[in-house]
């Protein structure tokens, strides 16, 4: 049959024939691997991953005989079969934890000791507890891909779906105290709803928990946690009261007001709302919540109308490269403003909403300038008109004149 | 200074006897060659009195408003050609200074959102004065014989039109534009047999960009009037070979004959400058909006068509598909052949039905088209290109269950 395939492949184009022959070479070296004489099954799975690229085969993990076709024999020698959840981990540390074989691939080799740290980690091997995850709980045992491809279980999008089964489980969960509903809160959550349009800069739950070393941050640690990519608006915070009680643990950092797993933006017309959590209805700190979230309200809009009136004014013809740069400006302030009410320092926050609300009349008044500047074309309808009409009738009066007398 | 006023005036008027005595009467030809002259031409005169003997030139007697229609398309495309070349000074044909330019035009050159606006609203009119143009000489059978050459040449002069009207509906180069010419070249790339060449040969790259442009360009300001210039001195030559068509019911012979000068000349001054008003009022009180500047990765909400066969198309093809575009197209090349298969004595409508047929079908469905095109907003068919499936689709959904024993056993 081979033969034949191989004589159909000659005669039908000659280019094409290195190729049949290299697809055949590489059906007969999997067909000969003795393992899969049996665990055909595995067939799918030890042919694709990086694993299966680097040459590492079912024997390297699972010890045995692949020379050997007969049963006793093949599974003889440092045979394992399918190692156990503890015997997994130093399985796979037995390569991912040695610096030289990892060096040429530029993988960490910190992989077993976090794993350690983490609370999965301490459950499994401290404990030995059946419960907690080994590797190939997350990583698929057989198929490992690389995490940029998008079938790979520890691909952003399908973070969630690799940690949902363990903690959605309810019983499983209520064992150790845990809530199940931190998955639906992320999917609602500002950094679920990125995710979803494909924003990779979003976290998923490692990018707060930690991925071998998972762990909830501690009450003190938010605050840098959140600050890893929220840098302007966690320096901010840490200079102000706020700050201070967060070091302190008195206050949850950024959760206070934004929420864990559920993290969401404060709505502009909230901010002062927000304050209601922790301080008196009729306190100082509610006033002064109340002055920042009309500042921000205020600079908001003003950056929008600023947009709007750039926008207006390309329709109108004219060229805006001065204005964008002043709308940047105004723009640049308005980020700093959404740092600065992290701080609360009112004084400064004043002067950054005074110098949006400035650019933005500035660039109103362009517009309307350049709306004025049309009207004054329907002018020109008078004159045309007047000529015309002018026109007609001398032209008639003539025509009239001359068919009178005759030509 | 009295002396040099007399001096100058003596000069004055032997230049001009210099001139008139030493040019040729055929150089009224060229007048006539453009359309601004219709007698015929004595060349054996001095070129003052062949321009008197021109002028006295006697019109048919059956001559009348209707015929008029070929005068005002000919009135809008002088028009296109004046404020064309007055764009084509300021105009900058690059994908990345096409836009600013025309900002600049716009607001920034003495008046030139007047000649722009007067462009673009000419370009409308122009179809709309053709296609007038077009059915009154259907509906007289002008197009019989002797005169089939003049309406195949008057055709031809047609798809050169809407050439132009869509080489020149790029150039502006904003969203609204970019888009709609995307959505066209893809509607053509559909189109059975040779669309997906044409439109490649148009396009000059994988997506409409600065190839484009400048292939479009080039087209709009160098090919087509070149090709229109040709076909326009055609068709006036043919005009004046054959004449217009007689009257469908006979006239009084004794009527009497109009004169060229002044009195035809002075009746179509009339309506060429109320239809030179009508433009000048249209390009002020609707003008073209300006929009946002074109940008390939960036797709409109809604596409607003600003000429009369971009209208008629994007209804054709949102209601009737490929086919109907193509069959329309058929329709249309039909009437074009018309001279070539109606060819009959009989001129009354009731008398040659398949052509009456074709012609009013064609008429009447381009009317309606063009009403429905202008109310239709629609978002290019590219637009399923924004958001590709997602890709964790082709993920399997949740990895197998885990095995929750922690000792395994060994198979």
């Amino acid at each position: 049959m081979r033969a034949l395939v191989l004589v159909a492949a000659l005669a039908l184009a000659l280019p094409g024939t290195g190729r049949a022959q290299a697809t055949q070479s590489a059906d007969s070296a999997t067909t000969r691997y003795g393992c899969l004489a049996c665990h055909a099954d595995k067939r799918a799975a030890f042919e694709e991953g990086v694993h299966s690229e680097r040459g590492i085969q079912c024997h390297d993990c699972h010890g045995g005989n692949p020379a050997s076709r007969s049963l006793p024999a093949a599974h003889g020698g440092k045979f394992t079969g399918s190692p156990g959840k503890v015997a997994v981990v130093a399985l796979c540390g037995s390569c991912h934890s040695d610096p030289n074989q990892m060096r040429q691939y530029g993988l960490p080799t910190g992989i077993v000791a976090e794993f350690r740290t983490s609370r999965h980690g301490m459950l499994l091997l401290q404990q030995q507890n059946a419960d907690a995850p080994t590797c190939t709980s997350c990583h698929d045992a057989h198929t490992i891909l690389r995490p940029d491809d998008a079938r790979s279980t520890v691909y952003p999008t399908n973070i969630t779906s690799t940690c949902a089964p363990c903690h959605e489980n309810k019983a499983l969960m209520d064992k150790y105290g845990l809530p199940t509903d931190q998955v639906r809160q992320f999917e609602q959550s500002a950094h679920g709803l990125a995710l979803k349009d494909q924003n990779f800069a979003a976290p998923t739950c490692l990018g707060c928990h930690g991925s071998h070393s998972a762990l909830p941050p501690k009450v003190t640690e938010i605050t840098s946690v959140c600050s890893r990519c929220h840098v302007g608006v966690g320096n901010a915070f840490q200079r102000g009261p706020h700050g201070q009680a967060a070091r302190s643990g008195k206050l949850a950092g950024c959760l206070a007001c934004h929420g864990n797993h559920d993290t969401e933006r404060v709505p502009e017309a909230q901010i002062a709302a927000t304050c209601h959590k922790c301080h008196e209805p009729d306190s100082e700190a509610v006033a002064l919540g109340g002055r920042i979230q009309a500042d921000v309200v205020q600079a908001s809009g003003d950056l929008q109308a600023a947009a709007k009136a750039i926008e207006d004014v390309t329709r109108a013809g004219l060229q805006t490269a001065d204005l964008q740069f002043r709308l940047e400006t105004a723009r640049t302030a308005y980020l700093q403003i959404t740092e600065v009410q992290h701080d609360l320092d009112l004084e400064r926050l004043d002067d950054l909403t005074r110098s949006v609300r400035s650019i933005s009349r500035d660039l109103r008044g362009a517009a309307e300038a350049s709306a004025e500047h049309k009207w004054e074309h329907k002018l020109w309808l008078v004159p045309v008109w007047f000529l015309a009409l002018a026109w007609v009738s001398m032209s008639v009066l003539v025509i009239r004149s001359y068919e009178r007398k005759g030509p | 200074m009295r002396r040099l006023w007399q001096g100058a005036v003596q000069w004055l008027s032997q230049l001009g006897a210099d001139i008139r005595d030493s040019t040729d009467a055929g150089l009224l030809g060229v007048a006539r060659f453009f359309g601004l002259l219709y007698g015929p031409i004595d060349t054996s005169l001095p070129i003052d009195q062949a321009l008197n003997k021109a002028w006295r030139y006697r019109l048919p007697a059956h001559t009348s408003w209707r015929h008029a229609l070929g005068g005002i398309t000919h009135l809008l495309f002088l028009v296109l050609v004046v404020t064309g070349v007055m764009l084509a000074v300021y105009y900058r044909p690059s994908a990345q200074e096409a836009f600013p330019s025309i900002q600049h035009i716009v607001s920034g050159v003495t008046l030139g959102w007047l000649v722009r606006d007067l462009h673009v609203w000419s370009a409308s009119l122009l179809v709309l004065a053709a296609l007038a143009h077009m059915a009154q000489v259907f509906f007289e059978a002008g197009y019989k014989p002797p005169r089939e050459t003049t309406w195949l040449v008057g055709v031809v002069l047609l798809f050169v039109v809407l050439a132009f009207g869509a080489t020149g509906y790029l150039l502006a180069w904003d969203q609204s534009a970019y888009w709609t010419v995307t959505e066209a070249l893809a509607a053509l790339e559909r189109m059975p047999l040779l669309g997906g060449f044409l439109a490649g040969l148009l396009r000059a790259d994988p997506i409409v960009s600065g190839a484009t442009l400048s292939r479009f360009f080039a087209a709009h300001v160098i090919v087509l009037p070149w090709l229109s210039l040709a076909a326009l001195g055609f068709h006036f030559a043919m005009v004046r070979r054959h004449g217009v068509a007689p009257p469908l019911t006979p006239v009084d012979p004794a009527r009497e004959r109009r004169q060229f000068f002044p009195n035809h000349l002075l009746r179509a001054s009339m309506l060429g400058v109320l239809v030179l008003a009508l433009a000048i009022t249209l390009a002020i009180l609707s003008p073209r909006p300006v929009g946002v500047a074109a940008h390939p990765g960036e797709l409109p909400d809604v596409l607003i068509s600003s000429w009369i066969v971009v209208d008629v198309s994007r209804a054709l093809a949102f209601y009737l598909g490929s086919w109907g575009f193509a069959l329309f197209t058929l329709l249309g090349l039909a009437l074009a052949l018309l001279p070539l298969f109606d060819r009959g004595p009989a001129r009354d409508l009731k008398q040659r039905p398949v052509a009456a047929a074709i012609g009013l079908t064609f008429f009447l469905s381009f009317l309606a088209l063009w009403i429905v095109g202008r109310t239709l907003r629609t978002i290019p068919p590219d637009a399923s290109v924004a958001n590709p499936p997602a890709a964790e689709a082709s993920v399997p959904a949740v990895p197998a269950a885990t095995d929750t024993s922690a000792q395994g056993e060994p198979r």
